[in-house]
């Protein structure tokens, strides 16, 4: 293991106001990922465990604390300085897919590289290499709408992969699609992992521990690991 | 990039193309609007124009009623009319030198075995075709001028075209009975009513249309070495006495002016017209700016997890930003060409009509203006941008953890 963790979160707290209450989410989180960890989060709904990987992946900001990315501390970056670090470190991978309903396959998967201003022939190569090489090769110029379940989440992956991140964080990638599918996106994921990526999923599944070399346990916003 | 943004937004707003083309026609009504009255109403002044820029400028013209009537200026139509006392007060004026009642009517016209009902105009031929050629450039295309006490008339360019195929000078007319020769044939004097009459001696014109007196206006031309404005009020003056004399009161009914000062009057009046136009016009602008606006705000409002998913893949504020700009610049845009094009169409298509009515005098020549068209295409393309920007930036300012979380 490298002497620098990639990600470090130091006494993070992340405390929402509602109404009048204040509810305190995370409360006070120490942890150190690696550089190439395959790490899956564990917690049931409500425990924060979401949140941790919005303040992990550059989503949002502690309210106390601080995250270091690569060193960084990205605490302290606005907004637009933390979409760059999003757009150029990070891969997203949601439970809903949360694809463009409009946009075809490849048009998804290129997204992402617009705001990093690669050139148009560059982000059509890799989008269709990356389609590809989750087997939806013959797919590409169809919508969402048109793609199944997996269909749509491995559409998802290949476009959290357009900018070549380091780290993929995934939000229940599994949670919308049966069991068979499930095992192809994680073994998707798993050969991401073997490729050198740190990937970060959040689930409470539990049968997903079984790809993790890590597992994190969250409840009320306080970690034990096992 | 911005082509990329370009191409994202043009897809939006196919997608939802009917919400996308009613926010457009709401800009097209605005901007065709403006450009369409804007354009026709350019036209009007124009015309008059045209008209007043025949007579010289030391023309005095007096007209019945007093102040501005704007039929009056629009073709003579106020229907008042200046009688024989009024006409004489005008040549006891000092500084006159000649004075031309020039009243028309329509009569009907027989040349060989057709009769057609034509506009006669009367004019006095001994002192007034010296006049009419030097001062307002008349000229006679084909024959002579008439003679004046000899029963000739001259016809307008479009007589031979339009009425009377084939008549020539030295042709025989017949009006109330009474046989005239054709002297002459006009040049054309620029628009076709005008150029559609017959000109009679005065004298004439009172026996066939069966008038003793009447002129809807009094043309007196300024001697030499005598100023303008001094003879306008000599005019007045000799007016009033007369009217003072005839009635034992003083209260004038006419309105003395040089075709200059009438030129003003013209444009005064049709400046005031213009003004409430592009009023009421700006108020369909407006119309269209808060359909933009709310469009944009809509779809801001259904694509609230859309902006949270871009927003997670790297897109800043200012990507967001340009996307909605250029979506609502768009509909602008395509708003602002479609408005331009169909009202100067419609413009067009306004003066037709109205140069149909056999009573408009002055013919509506309408000019599409490259300074309003390129002024309405960037002002509706500004208009897009400026609707759109409340709400592209609510978009841009959204929190993208919420965004996303947005069901």
């Amino acid at each position: 293991m490298s002497s620098k963790p990639q990600i470090k979160l130091d006494k993070v707290k992340k405390t929402y106001r509602i109404g009048k209450i204040d509810l305190e989410v995370l409360k006070g989180i120490d942890l150190e990922v690696e550089a190439g960890e395959f790490i899956v989060l564990l917690g049931p709904s409500g425990s924060g465990k979401s949140t941790l990987l919005n303040v992990m992946s550059c989503l949002d900001v502690p309210t106390e604390g601080h995250v270091y990315l690569d060193g960084q501390d990205v605490s302290l970056l606005n907004e637009d300085q933390l979409a760059g670090v999003r757009g150029r470190k990070i891969g997203f991978v949601f439970q809903q897919f949360n694809l463009l309903h409009h946009l075809s396959a490849l048009e998804n998967v290129t997204l992402p590289a617009v705001f990093q201003g690669r050139s148009e022939s560059q982000r059509k190569k890799r989008a269709a290499d990356l389609l590809e090489s989750v087997g939806l090769g013959e797919r590409m110029d169809h919508t969402p709408p048109e793609l199944s379940g997996g269909e749509k989440q491995r559409v998802a992956i290949a476009r959290s992969l357009i900018n070549d991140p380091e780290i993929i964080v995934a939000d229940e990638p599994t949670g919308e699609v049966d069991t068979d599918t499930g095992k192809k996106i994680m073994g998707i994921l798993t050969d991401l992992h073997e490729e050198g990526r740190t990937i970060i999923i959040v689930t409470h599944d539990l049968e997903l521990v079984d790809y993790a070399q890590r597992v994190i346990r969250i409840r009320d916003g306080v970690l034990s690991e096992k | 990039m911005i082509d990329d943004y370009f191409k994202i937004a043009l897809k939006n707003l196919k997608n939802r193309a009917l919400r996308s083309w009613l926010t457009v026609l709401g800009v097209v009504l605005g901007v065709f609007l403006i450009t369409s009255l804007l354009t026709f109403s350019e036209a009007i002044p124009r015309a008059v124009q045209e008209m007043l820029r025949q007579i010289g400028g030391d023309v005095i013209m007096v007209m019945p009623g007093e102040g501005i009537d704007i039929s009056t200026y629009i073709g003579f139509a106020s229907g008042l009319e200046l009688g024989n006392e009024e006409l004489e007060a005008v040549k006891r004026a000092r500084g006159v030198d000649i004075v031309l009642e020039m009243p028309f009517q329509a009569e009907n016209v027989r040349w060989r075995d057709q009769v057609e009902t034509v506009l006669v105009w009367g004019l006095d031929f001994e002192s007034g075709l010296e006049m009419i050629r030097d001062d307002m450039g008349w000229r006679i295309s084909e024959g002579r001028y008439p003679r004046p006490g000899r029963r000739e008339v001259i016809l307008g360019q479009l007589i031979p075209r339009n009425f009377f195929p084939g008549i020539q000078p030295g042709d025989e007319i017949t009006v109330s009975g009474r046989k005239f020769t054709v002297s002459g044939i006009m040049q054309s004097l620029g628009h076709r009513e005008n150029d559609s009459t017959i000109l009679f001696d005065i004298d004439d014109y009172r026996s066939v249309t069966g008038t003793r007196e009447g002129t809807p206006v009094i043309m007196a031309r300024v001697e030499q070495g005598h100023d303008l404005n001094v003879v306008i009020s000599n005019i007045e003056r000799s007016l009033e006495d007369t009217i003072a004399r005839r009635r034992g009161e003083d209260s004038p009914s006419f309105t003395v002016l040089s075709s200059d000062a009438m030129l003003e009057l013209v444009d005064t009046v049709l400046g005031a017209i213009q003004s409430v136009i592009i009023a009421l016009s700006l108020v369909s602008v407006l119309v269209g700016s808060i359909g933009i606006m709310n469009t944009t705000f809509t779809s801001v409002n259904q694509r609230v997890k859309e902006i949270g998913v871009l927003k997670a893949v790297g897109a800043k504020k200012r990507d967001i930003l340009a996307m909605f700009l250029i979506e609502s610049g768009i509909i602008g845009l395509v708003g602002g060409l479609i408005g331009i094009a169909s009202g100067i169409s419609f413009a067009y298509f306004m003066a037709y009509l109205v140069n149909q009515n056999p009573e408009m005098i002055v013919e509506v020549q309408v000019q599409a203006s490259p300074y309003l068209a390129i002024f309405a295409v960037l002002g509706s393309l500004f208009l897009g941008v400026v609707s759109g920007y409340l709400p592209a930036k609510k978009a841009a300012d959204l929190n993208p953890v919420d965004a996303l979380m947005y069901e």
